[in-house]
C-alpha cells in the first residue's frame, strides 16, 4: 500500500462514523454542502485576520462536510443531478472564499506581490474546474492534471497549520497553471482525433 | 528521438495522468511537502512566516 493510500484509509474510518450518523439522522446531503461553505467562510475570515491555526482547524471541520455530502447522498439514496451541480457550485464559493481571505490579509500587510500571486492562484483554481467542466461537455472524460480540489484543500490546511502559506500559494499557482494547460492540450488531442459528429456537443 | 529520462520525469510530473494512491502520487506529495516545509520562508519573502527554515539552519550549521 502507498503512503497516501494508508493516510486515506486511516482518515476514512472516523469519517464513516460521521457519515453513518448523518444518514441515521436523515440530514439531507445538500444541507451538509451548504453548512460546509458557511464554515469555509469562517475559515476565510480567520485567514484574513492572520489566525492560521484557527483557520486550519475551521477548514478541517468544513472539509469534513465537503467530503461526506456525496457519501451521505449515496448511502441515503439521495443522489440527484441537482445535488452534483449544487456541490460543484458551492465548492467554487468555498475555494474563492479562502483565497479572498488571504488576499485581504496580504493587502492589509501591503504585500502587493503576494496579493498578485494569490489572485493568480485563485484564477487558475477556477480555470482548473472550468476547463474540466467545459471539456467534459465535449469529450467523455478530462481527468488529467495534479492540482485538483482535494490536493488544494490539504495544501491550504498544511499551509495554515505550519505557517507556510506563501510556499503553498506558489505550489498551488504553478501546479494549477500546468493542470489547466494539461486539460487544454488533452482536450485538443481528443477532439483532433474525433470527427465533429462524434463529439458530445 | 526518445526523450531523456529527466525530461520524461519532469514532463510526467507536470502533465499529470496518474491516479491518487499510486507510488508516483506519493513521490509528488513528498516533493511538494519538501518544498513547502524546507524552503526558507525568507527566500520566498513569506509575509507571515519568518526565519530561514530547515535548509537555512543546515546552511548556517554546516557551511558557515
Amino acid at each position: 500500500m502507498t503512503f497516501t493510500g494508508l493516510i486515506g484509509k486511516i482518515c476514512l474510518y472516523p469519517l464513516q462514523l460521521i457519515i453513518r450518523a448523518c444518514v441515521a439522522m436523515g440530514i439531507h446531503p445538500n444541507v451538509l454542502t451548504f453548512i460546509g461553505v458557511l464554515i469555509n467562510a469562517a475559515a476565510a475570515i480567520a485567514l484574513a485576520r492572520g489566525r492560521f491555526i484557527a483557520a486550519g482547524v475551521i477548514m478541517l471541520v468544513a472539509n469534513i462536510f465537503d467530503f461526506i455530502d456525496g457519501k451521505v447522498a449515496h448511502e441515503s439514496n439521495a443522489v440527484s443531478a441537482f445535488g452534483g451541480f449544487w456541490d460543484s457550485v458551492i465548492d467554487r464559493f468555498s475555494d474563492l472564499a479562502l483565497f479572498l481571505g488571504l488576499i485581504y490579509l496580504y493587502s492589509s500587510l501591503q504585500r502587493t506581490e503576494y496579493v498578485l500571486i494569490t489572485a493568480l492562484a485563485m484564477m487558475f483554481t477556477i480555470m482548473t474546474s472550468y476547463t474540466r467542466a467545459r471539456a467534459e461537455s465535449l469529450i467523455k472524460k478530462c481527468k488529467v492534471g495534479f492540482m485538483e480540489r482535494p490536493e488544494r484543500i490539504v495544501l491550504f490546511m498544511i499551509g495554515a497549520f505550519t505557517n507556510r502559506m506563501a510556499a503553498v500559494m506558489w505550489v498551488i499557482l504553478v501546479l494549477s497553471v500546468f493542470t489547466v494547460a494539461d486539460r487544454i492540450i488533452y482536450t485538443y488531442r481528443e477532439l483532433r482525433d474525433t470527427r465533429p459528429e462524434e463529439a458530445i456537443a | 528521438m526518445k526523450p531523456s529520462t529527466p525530461w520524461r520525469i519532469l514532463w510526467n510530473a507536470f502533465f499529470w495522468t496518474y491516479e491518487r494512491a499510486t507510488w508516483q502520487y506519493d513521490v509528488m506529495v513528498i516533493a511538494i511537502l519538501a518544498f513547502v516545509w524546507l524552503t526558507p520562508p525568507d527566500w520566498l519573502g513569506d509575509p507571515m512566516a519568518t526565519g530561514r527554515g530547515p535548509i537555512g539552519w543546515l546552511i548556517d550549521t554546516f557551511l558557515h
